[in-house]
């Protein structure tokens, strides 16, 4: 293996855009569908769903080689990355123009706020629905776009876009369980509103996290019993090998097994309410480490040894050779 | 209709690496890249019955590449003649040719300036070829051994067709389908 060729910032953007298209996705469904009429509690959800797009979208940027003409990823209709960036920007367009509709719910006394969300008011349904549409594609792509590339078989998998799905909505679920309802009017109405719609995020991520460690579990142990090389070396290394304390204690026992228990058994308490959501947010971005950093190839026999042996692009005698002490 | 092809007849390669060494001088590679790197497989078997494997590698300007179609500014394309490429004015380095790659032959340079990186990889010396009509790719005129044949796949004169039409040759990864144009006339562990 030469190098891991996308690394953190990848691994960021692929969090964050999960997470970012699930509030939104949610956020459709609940305002839209289950209990129509409160919009208003979704306002700290949805600009958390906004902020995460934004902040992934500039970390996508980032690891981009010529980050000033990202602009390019328009070009050719043919790549799956160009649909993945249209899809981020209706998302975030959607978004924007749907907390306009909302500006009025914040605790601010300016007359002008009031007037954008009279402008914008009307159309919150539609922008709700196109958030959510998108949104939905977000968290969809973000596994489909690793799942296509098949020199690396731990990722050419279709368990991985469900996968990373079902993680996007279960973070979704811990995000919103941490910001809903806040700023909104505390009528009674809305309050029960927000423990209604507490309840159902409450019980959806329950199963969501079930989901969730049973295809993260049959997809590593099928790879392990029955995968090739490659598949069998990178599972070998989670359930066994150098990352096995992330996967094992980070990913299933803190990421997912405990807040399974703490949303099961801790009621009303904060280790319910604040903790396990905090804990499934950790383990959805350590879900996205993992994987990112699974990039293995199939090895061409001999490949590994000769690049363990080459110089590492950052070794000081490289760095001197390159910039001009030692160019003759 | 032209379509360039690699043989690499691993009976002859020695290892020498001087294919690497060449491809670096005449593209003035950055110290972290390189296109054509002489893998080493073995020593195998018991003594005296030992041998290793050299596997001279570059891309494999596939028929059916997977690094093209995923490429979302058309920086990275193949022309006509079946030679894979990249237009360094087009390219953003967002790395997805690079993990498209099975082969692992594509990659950015981190030496150079921060704001300007783009995916390299090997291009059969189109560069020389367009300026001296005729020339081979610089690894195949600087092997000594001879072990590296390039030329035209569909003219049945060419030396490569005869290799590709009357030898046992194999290709890397065809499983992935995509069809790879580099062949390799295997070692047999010595056997000749």
């Amino acid at each position: 293996m030469k190098h891991h060729y996308w690394e953190a910032p990848i691994v960021i953007y692929l969090f964050l855009g999960g997470l970012g298209g699930g509030i939104m996705c949610l956020t459709a469904i609940m305002s839209l569908i289950v209990n129509p009429g409160t919009g208003s509690l979704f306002f700290v959800p949805m600009f958390f769903a906004l902020a995460a797009l934004a902040i992934g979208c500039f970390f996508l940027v980032f690891e981009l080689g010529q980050p000033l003409v990202f602009w390019r990823v328009w070009t050719t209709a043919t790549a799956i990355i160009k649909w993945g960036a249209t899809l981020l920007v209706i998302a975030m367009f959607g978004d924007i123009f749907w907390l306009l509709g909302y500006l009025d719910v914040l605790p601010l006394d300016w007359g002008f706020l009031g007037a954008i969300a009279s402008v914008f008011g009307g159309g919150t349904p539609v922008f709700a629905t196109i958030a959510g549409i998108a949104g939905f594609g977000i968290m969809v792509y973000t596994g489909v776009m690793l799942s296509t590339l098949k020199a690396h078989s731990f990722w050419a998998t279709p368990a991985l876009p469900v996968l990373f799905t079902i993680s996007a909505l279960s973070t979704a679920c811990a995000a919103i369980a941490l910001s809903l309802g806040i700023f909104a009017e505390p009528t009674v109405a809305l309050l029960a509103a927000t423990e209604e719609i507490h309840e159902i995020i409450h019980v959806v991520d329950i199963i969501l996290v079930c989901a969730e460690v049973t295809v993260l579990l049959i997809m590593i142990l099928s790879f392990l019993g029955a995968g090739n090389v490659t598949q069998k070396a990178v599972a070998r290394r989670w359930v066994v090998g150098k990352t096995a304390p992330l996967f094992w204690l980070g990913m299933i026992v803190c990421g997912l097994v405990l807040p399974f228990f703490l949303y099961v058994f801790g009621a009303d308490s904060a280790a319910s309410t604040v903790v396990a959501p905090v804990l499934v947010l950790c383990g959805g971005l350590l879900l996205r480490y993992l994987c990112v950093y699974s990039d293995e190839r199939a090895e061409i026999p001999g490949e590994n040894r000769y690049y363990n042996r080459t110089a590492d692009p950052h070794a000081e005698f490289v760095e001197h050779w390159t910039y001009g002490e030692n160019m003759y | 209709m032209t379509r360039y092809a690699m043989v690499i007849d691993q009976r002859r390669c020695i290892g020498c690496h001087s294919c690497t060494v060449a491809c670096r001088t005449w593209n003035d590679l950055p110290l972290d890249i390189i296109y054509n790197p002489v893998v080493t497989e073995g020593a195998q078997g018991k003594w005296p019955h030992v041998h290793r494997t050299y596997t001279p590698t570059l891309c494999m300007h596939c028929a059916n590449p997977e690094c093209v179609p995923c490429c979302p500014t058309g920086a990275s394309q193949q022309d006509d003649d079946g030679v894979v490429w990249v237009d360094s004015k087009k390219c953003m380095a967002c790395k997805v040719c690079v993990n498209a790659c099975p082969y692992g032959m594509r990659d950015t340079s981190v030496l150079g300036p921060r704001l300007h990186r783009f995916v390299r990889k090997c291009t059969f010396c189109k560069d020389r070829r367009a300026e001296e009509p005729g020339s081979m790719p610089y690894c195949v005129q600087t092997c000594h051994q001879k072990a590296r044949i390039f030329g035209d796949l569909d003219d049945p004169n060419s030396e490569v067709s005869k290799l590709v039409n009357s030898l046992h040759t194999e290709r890397l990864f065809t499983e992935h389908g995509t069809e790879p144009q580099v062949y390799y006339i295997p070692d047999l562990g010595g056997q000749r």
